[in-house]
């Protein structure tokens, strides 16, 4: 794939209305940096007449700190589904990857790590999260998710038997990806007492049968699919794994249509873990371009991400604009930043806050610093362990939670800083403008400044109140729950 | 195998989802279910004691042998079967009841057994079935009764319990009130008024956004709203200063009798499928005596609900059944008490679909083994599918490309309790 055809896919790709200024600042700075912006951060884009602005944008939402957090939250849910808790404390891995997002680790080097470590040293074990933890230890979970998360391939029906829709989809398969895998075990060092993921004895071929004809028996060495098989290695086969799990084809593929979706709220090939024949791309062209890119530049996912967030497609608008919902953490630093509620949080002493006790009504100790607003917000509007959030997934206790959780209900009562004393202190046009640009990121409409006038008009409880209301009503919005 | 169609979550719109997320991991293949249902849409109340009520302390008693303890067998009103002299008041309702004194399941343990048991023991495809609630809402649930498909009511803690829909993924889950209590978010944040004003600036917010953007996303969210304040318009549900006396001293002030108005209640309003979970069942050591402190808390109420079920018609829509994970051993152990026996149990059946006033299965005298109509937690699930009209024979579930079965497809109803 040359460089030209990768320039021609992506145009063709482009051809629906563009965003509106308005529109691309909301959404390349929350898949960027994980929240909306402020309303003066907004007001200095629109008014800013430099043609390259966009671009300059997507530069500065790079290099900044939201950046590698908002990967690293978006990463962690995608690989561990909601799975927190376990041998290895969530703050440890997401340090660790955040520090790999930081400073653009290589993806390669990033998954090499996630596979091979065993926890013995202290630095590579965060990484061991995701098979510790997230699979559980277990071979066959670890199997399961190796062969989903890196290449793109769910092969839980091939655990027993071929996959009975999907042709390429073997048992042998499953079984040469377990075969690197049987003998990983997850212990407490006897000495250290600290967790890891140790690797027995050399134990020959894996035997396996189908179970519709369990008499018939087959064995493999490990293997990943395409490839042969290889020696049974005499000590951690994990590591054989990483070296060539990151040099298959298919890993650079599902890694490029993992982000992908991360930015565009589909996957090129969808869903992202059936990749096979019979699922073909939507964008066959495209998506080998950007896979030959990506490994071209050594796996730079800083770069990556830049070729997508550039894309025509990624820049489209009105309803060719990519569509998906706002996660738990960027909801959270989004209503945060809106009601101007994200200092208060920050500075805020840490109680004991639990928020599986508050979401209970067992304790009305409430969540005071952005870790308890982060943790409650996950609890609200996360999904449940297990289950990947792809797609807009809305519930009615978020719905509930929105309309009468106390905190958010505080957040939109006067404070010093906060969005109704801002608002307050505006008169006329200036508060539906101030209004907007705080939670929407945009000018309002003629309409939308009449509707505010006359809510503001008609209100009988206090000028205060009605603020609330009118920012509650946005915060509440399809438009707002949505990054579009 | 014919599908009458293939599209992914084809019967559900805004309107159903309830409690409940968009877009599942589950889709379902079936001959449009809902719609071949006649009449009244039929509901579930599911009663489990948790840890296992001895059969032979209920329905199933053995006076005189080794075995059978110091109880009574009663007469009931059914001519010729006996119940434990511990179920006095549902003595008296037998002819509403249809018993199974055949269980033979196979799971011992609590931890494997209560999972298994309530998800059907369903054959290993690799994917965690759904628990019974979770199924019936997943194949069922046509939204509008404006209340969440499933509800677990149980002490302790109140919640979401997405794990309990398995593979059909968390907006089949079940909307657990702790103690019968409501979600706390349910209480209203602002007052009615202010209400009113707030949710019409968004729904006018919305009305924008849908012109620029499509309906899909907008419905998704808006069905949640319309849903949040459905539930807290029916505050009056969960409000326990309604019980009258006469209910409460006919359902008792314990738990399990409170929880069992409260089911009644929310049956009433329109809920598709109850479950009331009592723990404390597991009697190890000193059987005798906690069952006879134990019976009476299920016996009165569950007779009030069969009386009141029935005199409000509802025995004709509403499927009840009264289970545990298994019964216990016939053998008295050292410390007085009875073991888990997935052998030899029974359970009970009534309302909609069921035949009134028949035992079925046998045990062989002692009560160890089952003597006649052998029947394992999956007959059950065929039994309950087919009394609220669903046909496992030609429903499937779907789920990455693979038709599920929804019931074991090696077993099928218990017959002899169809009507």
């Amino acid at each position: 794939m040359s460089a030209l055809a990768l320039c021609l896919a992506l145009l063709l790709q482009g051809e629906a209305p563009r965003a509106s200024d308005a529109e691309f600042l909301r959404r390349a700075t929350l898949d960027l940096g994980g929240t909306i912006p402020g309303s003066d951060e907004a007001r200095a884009f629109l008014a800013d007449p430099d043609p390259a602005k966009r671009e300059k944008l997507v530069e500065r939402l790079l290099a900044s700190p939201g950046y590698a957090r908002r990967l690293e939250q978006a990463v962690t849910v995608m690989f561990l589904e909601r799975r927190s808790g376990g041998k290895i404390p969530d703050r440890q891995w997401s340090e660790y990857l955040r520090k790999a997002f930081e400073t653009n680790e290589p993806w390669d080097r990033i998954v090499r790590s996630m596979i091979a470590a065993d926890g013995r040293e202290d630095d590579t074990r965060p990484a061991m999260k995701l098979l510790a933890d997230g699979a559980g230890g277990d071979p066959n979970r670890m199997t399961r998710d190796i062969s989903r998360l890196f290449l793109g391939r769910d092969l839980l029906c091939a655990q027993c038997h071929d996959h009975p829709n999907v042709k390429d989809y073997k048992q042998a398969e499953y079984m040469g990806l377990f075969a690197f895998l049987n003998r990983s075990k997850l212990q407490d060092d006897p000495k250290t007492k600290k967790p890891v993921l140790v690797e027995g004895a050399a134990a020959g071929k894996v035997e396996f049968a189908s179970v519709f004809s369990p008499a018939k028996k087959h064995q493999t060495a490990p293997k990943l699919p395409g490839n042969d098989e290889v020696d049974v290695p005499a000590s951690r086969p994990r590591e054989l794994l990483a070296e060539r799990l990151v040099r298959h084809p298919q890993f650079a593929r599902n890694s490029v249509n993992r982000f992908w979706f991360l930015f565009m709220g589909r996957g090129l090939v969808h869903p992202l873990d059936l990749d096979h024949r019979g699922n073909p791309p939507s964008d066959p062209v495209l998506l080998d371009g950007l896979t030959a890119g990506f490994v071209e530049s050594g796996f730079d996912v800083r770069r990556l991400v830049r070729t997508i967030v550039s894309s025509p497609a990624y820049g489209r608008g009105g309803r060719a604009a990519p569509s998906k919902p706002l996660s738990a953490e960027q909801l959270a630093w989004s209503v945060l930043t809106a009601t101007g509620s994200l200092e208060r949080v920050r500075k805020a002493p840490a109680g004991k806050f639990s928020a599986g006790k508050y979401l209970s009504g067992k304790s009305a100790e409430p969540p005071r610093t952005l870790d308890d607003v982060l943790q409650l917000f996950v609890d609200v509007f996360g999904n449940a362990p297990g289950e990947p959030e792809v797609g807009f997934q809305p519930s009615m206790t978020h719905a509930l939670f929105l309309m009468n959780d106390r905190l958010v209900l505080d957040w939109l009562r006067p404070f010093e800083g906060g969005l109704v004393s801002r608002l307050s202190g505006r008169s006329g046009d200036a508060v539906a403008e101030e209004l907007y640009l705080s939670v929407l990121t945009r000018m309002p409409d003629a309409e939308e400044r009449k509707e505010v006038a006359a809510a503001l008009g008609r209100s009988g409880k206090g000028r205060d109140v009605a603020l609330g209301e009118l920012a509650w009503a946005l915060i509440a919005s399809t438009e707002f729950r949505m990054n579009h | 195998m014919s599908y009458a169609c293939g599209g992914h979550d084809h019967a559900i719109s805004r309107r159903h989802a309830l409690g409940l997320l968009a877009g599942a991991a589950g889709g379902l293949l079936a001959p449009n279910v809902a719609r071949a249902l006649r009449s009244k849409q039929r509901q579930v109340l599911m009663i489990w004691l948790d840890g296992g009520m001895s059969q032979l302390e209920s329905w199933d008693p053995k006076p005189g042998g080794d075995f059978g303890g110091p109880f009574r067998a009663i007469p009931s009103s059914v001519p010729g079967v006996h119940v434990s002299e511990l179920l006095p008041f549902t003595a008296k309702r037998v002819h509403q009841l249809a018993i199974v004194r055949s269980m033979q399941t196979k799971d011992n343990s609590h931890s494997v057994g209560v999972g298994r048991i309530q998800r059907g023991d369903p054959v290993n495809r690799g994917v965690e079935y759904p628990y019974m609630g979770s199924a019936i809402a997943k194949l069922l649930d046509k939204g509008d009764s404006g209340l969440p498909p499933y509800v677990l009511i149980k002490p302790g803690s109140s919640g979401f319990l997405a794990s309990d829909a398995g593979f059909l993924g968390g907006r089949y889950g079940a909307l657990a009130l702790g103690d019968g209590r409501p979600p706390v978010h349910i209480q209203g944040g602002v007052d009615a008024e202010l209400e009113d004003a707030r949710q019409a600036l968004r729904r006018s917010a919305d009305a924008r956004y849908r012109q620029g953007r499509g309906d899909a996303d907008v419905d998704a969210w808006e069905g949640c709203y319309d849903s949040a304040l459905k539930l807290m318009r029916r505050k009056e549900l969960f409000d326990e200063t309604t019980v009258t006396r006469s209910e409460r001293e006919r359902y008792g002030s314990h738990p399990l009798g409170r929880h069992l108005l409260q089911a009644r209640r929310l049956l009433e309003a329109g809920v598709l499928f109850v479950k009331v979970s009592s723990y404390h069942w597991d009697t190890h050591a000193d059987n005798f005596a906690m069952h006879q402190e134990l019976m009476p808390q299920i016996d009165r109420p569950f007779a009030a609900l069969i009386d009141d079920l029935e005199q409000r018609g509802m025995l004709d829509h509403v499927v009840v059944l009264l289970m545990s994970e298994f019964g216990r051993t016939p053998k008295i152990n050292q410390r007085w008490g009875r073991d888990h026996w997935p052998e030899a149990w029974s359970l009970a059946l009534a309302g909609a679909g069921i035949k009134r006033g028949v035992v079925t299965g046998k045990t062989t005298p002692d009560g160890s083994a089952v003597a006649e109509n052998p029947y394992d937690i999956g007959h059950v699930f065929h039994t309950v599918f087919r009394a609220v009209g669903i046909k496992p024979e030609e429903t499937f579930y779907k789920h990455n490309g693979q038709a599920l079965a929804i019931a074991r497809d090696d077993m099928g109803p218990i017959q002899e309790v169809l009507a």
